[in-house]
């Protein structure tokens, strides 16, 4: 049983909170399904799902105290197969230089390499938010057997297109950037692109799923 | 055309920002001070969101190589049109081939320059803002180079007029954030009883400020939207002032929100100066929007008086 509370952080955003450690599947597609459903309305220029809640920032701050309620409302009426997410099936070289931190995780896990790719790609993840970077999707959950901390010192680059992990979670650098996830593997295909007319390939809630290629281990 | 000569410590392409595309990691980025902006567009007529040349700390030289009006607001980076000293708040013509250049101040940080019709740039997800960091908007993704060039069509010489800009203070109102009851403080006894040092390491993505009595602690949350204006407590008890180009989600507890009407403040604070936050009601903090757009309405009906009886 959780708490969902609403309230507004500054006069211009208002946030429904689901006031919980993490979200069961039925709430995190329910959360997804607010989300589609407020992309229809107007009201609001930005609408950004969190690990456990949802903040919309209003065009004009004096509706603030009417989609407290509103939020609420529509979180209680909304229900998880409101939501029917996309999929996406991302090729994946595991493993050498296109995923240098494969091997030592390996001998720290006491896993195989090869057991590491089978256990990241075999599960279908879910987009829970985007941040970081454009086009960055937090994608979970990665295995319990894999969930690792963060690289003790992030690494100041990390190349575009990185498939990595850092405890929960799974990610793929869209563009490069300094980072401290574990890196598995990388992939070509693109995410981002500023000029494109959508302009991010995942969208929060689509699923993910990693192809192995046999160019890298699998 | 304008050519840069010396783009000094940043120079970069800004308008009102990006917005609307903040689930898929996008930043706000924009002017720093968007008042400052939409004034600047007002004196030439301008649509109120023209991209605009935010000038940081100055040490910058700029050449106008064809002829065209334009206005300089925000902070008094001592600028000169070859030898003749600039007031900001004011729009000036430059003949072709007249030089601007900005010195420095230790009072002021943020200027900016808009000329008439605005440059000629390619917008990038609806927005001709710079996002150095994702390196799209303005031009290239980049802050601006000794050599860019930007574009615009030159016009005739209107006459000079401004009017005095809306002050700059270093007192911040602030509406309270979310999780100060997990802190067992308020805003207030967390943020509200020092003076607050600037650090070095701030940039437009956010302000780390320094204090003399910091409140350490191990509460984390879920990652949640964090917005421009909002005040994190890191766990080393050093708030940051998120900023334009600040990231959209964030894990530290967030435990007070700038009022968008002081955001614009921030443009002209530097390493070291003194702020202090004070708590208001978010109808006070409406109210001071609406006394911007007040302002705003007011420059534009005093201006189209004056140049109608000018013409």
């Amino acid at each position: 049983m959780t708490q969902e509370q609403t309230y507004l952080l500054g006069e211009q955003a208002v946030v429904l909170d689901l006031n919980c450690a993490r979200l069961d599947n039925e709430q995190q597609n329910r959360l997804f399904a607010l989300h589609r459903h407020l992309q229809k309305q107007a009201g609001y220029t930005d609408i950004v799902v969190g690990k456990t809640s949802l903040t919309l920032v209003l065009q004009d701050p004096t509706q603030g105290t009417k989609w407290l309620e509103a939020l609420l409302s529509l979180w209680h009426a909304l229900s998880a197969e409101d939501f029917q997410p996309n999929t996406h099936k991302i090729p994946v070289i595991y493993g050498g230089e296109a995923g240098p931190d494969l091997a030592p995780l390996a001998e720290q896990l006491n896993l195989s390499q090869q057991d590491i790719v089978e256990l990241h790609s075999s599960p279908t993840y879910q987009v829970k938010f985007l941040g970081f970077l454009p086009g960055f999707a937090y994608l979970g959950s990665v295995p319990e057997q894999l969930q690792v901390a963060r690289l003790s010192s992030p690494r100041t680059h990390v190349p575009a297109g990185s498939v990595a992990i850092a405890e929960d979670l799974s990610a793929i650098y869209p563009s490069a950037s300094p980072g401290g996830w574990r890196l598995l593997g990388n992939s070509i295909t693109r995410l981002f692109d500023a000029n494109a007319q959508s302009p991010s390939l995942f969208q929060p809630g689509d699923n993910v799923k990693f192809v192995p290629q046999k160019e890298g281990l699998c | 055309m304008l050519e840069v000569i010396k783009p000094g410590v940043q120079m970069c392409i800004q308008d009102l920002g990006r917005h609307g595309h903040r689930h898929l990691g996008v930043s706000q980025s924009g002017a720093m001070d968007p008042m400052a902006l939409q004034i600047a567009n007002l004196l030439l007529d301008n649509p109120p969101n023209t991209a605009v040349l935010e000038i940081t700390v100055g040490l910058a030289q700029l050449k106008f190589t064809t002829a065209t009006n334009f206005a300089l607001t925000g902070g008094d980076l001592s600028a000169r049109l070859d030898d003749t000293p600039l007031t900001p708040g004011w729009r000036y013509f430059s003949k072709p081939d007249q030089i601007l250049s900005f010195a420095s101040s230790s009072e002021a940080l943020r200027a900016y320059l808009s000329v008439e019709g605005g440059f000629s740039l390619k917008a990038a997800l609806d927005s001709h803002s710079t996002d150095i960091q994702a390196g799209f908007g303005g031009i290239n993704g980049s802050a601006l180079a000794a050599g860019d060039q930007l574009h615009y069509e030159s016009c005739i010489e209107k006459s000079s007029a401004g009017a005095l800009q809306p002050p700059y203070h270093k007192k911040i109102r602030i509406l309270p954030g979310p999780h100060c009851e997990r802190l067992s403080l308020t805003t207030q006894q967390l943020l509200c009883t020092q003076q607050w040092q600037v650090s070095p390491d701030s940039n437009r993505m956010g302000m780390r400020l320094s204090g003399s009595e910091l409140v350490t602690h191990q509460v984390s949350i879920n990652s949640q939207a964090v917005l421009p204006g909002t005040i994190q407590l890191p766990p080393n008890g050093a708030p940051i002032v998120l900023l334009n180009d600040c990231q959209t989600t964030g894990g530290y507890p967030m435990v007070a929100q700038v009022i968008a009407a002081d955001l614009r403040h921030f443009a002209q604070l530097s390493a070291g100066d003194s702020i202090s936050f004070t708590l208001v009601t978010p109808a006070q903090a409406y109210q001071e929007i609406q006394r911007q757009q007040y302002h705003l309405n007011q420059l534009r009906i005093a201006l189209t008086h004056r140049d109608r009886s000018n013409s």
